[in-house]
């Protein structure tokens, strides 16, 4: 019985290591919108398979918008206009959608979420999936940024809102880490105290009755104090001017948001 | 001189009784105090000529006895016998704390220690290869330490605080003096040649209510040794230890800084006594895999230490099983509080 039970946590262990696998039958709906034309076909197919995986998975349709022409309006108020336009979302018209737009003419990049993705994918995790993704278009690899966007999006859409979702604590190879520290000083000290332990201290063999203290003291000398600005919370510096936040759309739907130039 | 109790009521071999105390007879169940019997040879003086062979008072066999030897059983018809020229003048211990533990109890405790090895290859959880078991009084010496210790220290208490766009560090200098006198009792420190160190320390602590003074009788039919290091020759290795002790109370006494920076560390250490004691080990030798384990075990409180061999197989089994336990915790953990992914 003893023996039996590391197999099975080993076995439990191999289980949560495998990625779920289960695809869901595809529903041939568009989430790729490359107006701007950045992308190849066999680009398009390998990133409507994978949204349509992850979106069914997060319940939320992960749209990706490009355009080199937004006829005069900004980036923000052009997925606005393209969301009513369309009635996006997975559950429903008008529902859940994380969507990235890019606008090749004033090179802006705007990610946004609408109803469970507006709640998932506040305005502070928009910026750090922009943020992560900006290098990547900034240097022109778009299939690259637009299949970090994917996956990042759903990994974000699956921690509670409010939670730092880069916290590494979320992440597997800090815990596996974590696990293999705390199994190694486990198996150590056992293996260090199978051969008797010290028990006795400096306590023993003291006799209080002759020990004690004859003199003692502690003396204030001085003080000396350093001071350091507190550092600041300023934290989008890559991907040029960033910022933003969410919005209203024309037609009624608010979403979350962050932008940014490439 | 060789010193071998019979049994007043029918002449049997008589050895000392761990669960009694006393001095006992196995056949008539005769009990004697050990505290009334006589020890003036103490101070009696053997001719300084060291004895090389000792006969058997009971069957005229010869003891086989090595120099250390002072008392032992005779291997031909199984009498306890002391070898009192080596346990007089000198070499006379002052005190002794007797078995408590039988040879029984001590199997039955060391067969049960190998069960509970949670490291230990099945096989040596078995515990039937046990070669020997012996009973044996070794020699310590129990020093009466004095120390004076004087210390000056530099102490910082260090806080931080925010006061607007600044953060202030202010770090408080303390001028730190101690000074004191510790003694320490009966501090135990084997005298054996023979005994590892490192085992013997960690056989302490022994109870020292049940400390006796020394009479011959304790030491029959187990085997006893007599010192190969005096006093003197273990000074330093007791000062080393004391010199802990005393360092570990001074810290103790020094809190709630930050850091501490000594800046004068003295420590006087003066022996004031030692006392020469026989303990009670009970030695077992255990052959597992072509190769020897030794273990001790107190006397008197049962406590065993000794390196017994360890499985890689459960050292694995354990490693995996603690890994994957804590991965698999951190997982829910994470699924708890962040939702699953």
């Amino acid at each position: 019985m003893k023996k039996v039970i590391p197999v099975l946590i080993f076995i439990l262990l191999v289980f949560t290591c495998i990625p779920y696998t289960k695809i869901f039958a595809s529903d041939h709906k568009q989430r790729i919108y490359d107006f701007a034309a950045l992308l190849t076909e066999e680009e398009i197919q390998e990133l409507e398979a994978l949204s349509n995986k992850y979106s069914a998975k997060r319940n939320t349709d992960i749209i990706i918008l490009t355009t080199k022409n937004t006829e005069g309006r900004d980036v923000v108020e052009y997925m606005e206009d393209f969301y009513d336009k369309q009635a996006l979302g997975y559950d429903q018209p008008y529902g859940n959608t994380a969507i990235l737009t890019l606008d090749m003419e004033h090179r802006e990049v705007y990610v946004a979420g609408f109803y469970r993705a507006e709640k998932y994918l506040d305005n502070d995790r928009c910026e750090q999936i922009r943020i992560k993704i900006t290098p990547d278009l900034s240097s022109g690899n778009y299939s690259k940024a637009f299949y970090s966007f994917i996956k990042i999006s759903y990994r974000y859409m699956g921690i509670r809102p409010g939670m730092n979702p880069d916290n590494p604590f979320f992440h597997w190879m800090f815990q596996l880490f974590i696990s293999i520290l705390i199994a190694g000083v486990s198996v150590g000290i056992m293996t260090y105290n199978t051969g008797g332990k010290m028990t006795v201290n400096a306590n023993t063999y003291l006799n209080p009755k002759k020990s004690k203290i004859i003199q003692s003291w502690d003396h204030y000398i001085r003080s000396s104090v350093t001071r350091h600005r507190k550092p600041s919370n300023n934290t989008s510096s890559s991907g040029g001017i960033g910022g933003g936040g969410g919005g209203i759309s024309s037609g009624g739907h608010s979403h979350s948001g962050s932008r940014g130039s490439f | 001189m060789v010193l071998h109790y019979k049994c007043p009521n029918c002449g049997d071999d008589m050895v000392f009784d761990s669960r009694s105390g006393k001095l006992a007879c196995h056949s008539c169940g005769q009990k004697e105090n050990i505290e009334d019997f006589p020890n003036e040879w103490i101070t009696a003086h053997f001719s300084d000529k060291e004895v090389q062979e000792y006969h058997c008072k009971n069957c005229g066999a010869i003891l086989l006895t090595d120099q250390d030897t002072t008392a032992t059983v005779c291997s031909f018809c199984g009498a306890g016998v002391v070898l009192l020229d080596r346990l007089s003048g000198d070499l006379a211990p002052v005190k002794v704390i007797p078995f408590t533990i039988s040879k029984e109890e001590a199997m039955q405790a060391f067969k049960s220690w190998c069960k509970g090895g949670i490291l230990t290859p099945k096989g040596f959880m078995n515990a039937d290869r046990i070669k020997n078991i012996t009973g044996m009084y070794v020699p310590f010496w129990l020093y009466d330490m004095k120390s004076k210790a004087e210390v000056n220290a530099t102490g910082t208490k260090v806080r931080t605080y925010t006061r607007g766009d600044y953060i202030y560090t202010e770090t408080k200098y303390y001028d730190i003096y101690r000074e004191m006198n510790l003694e320490y009792m009966k501090v135990p420190v084997d005298a054996s040649e023979k005994m590892n160190d490192e085992l013997m320390d960690k056989l302490e602590p022994y109870d020292y209510t049940q400390l006796k003074d020394f009479n011959t009788p304790y030491l029959t039919g187990y085997i006893a040794e007599k010192y190969n290091f005096t006093d003197k020759d273990l000074l330093s290795r007791i000062k080393s230890r004391i010199e802990q002790y005393v360092g570990a109370y001074i810290r103790s006494t020094i809190l709630g800084y930050t850091s501490i920076q000594y800046k004068n560390k003295r420590i006087d250490i003066e022996q004031k006594n030692a006392s020469y004691t026989l303990l009670p080990v009970w030695m077992v030798y255990y052959d597992y895999q072509q190769s020897e384990h030794t273990f001790a075990m107190n006397g008197q409180t049962g406590k065993i230490v000794g390196k017994p061999p360890i499985s890689g197989k459960k050292v694995a089994a354990w490693f995996s099983g603690i890994a994957g336990t804590t991965f698999l915790l951190l997982k829910i953990i994470t699924w708890i509080i962040g939702g699953g992914f």
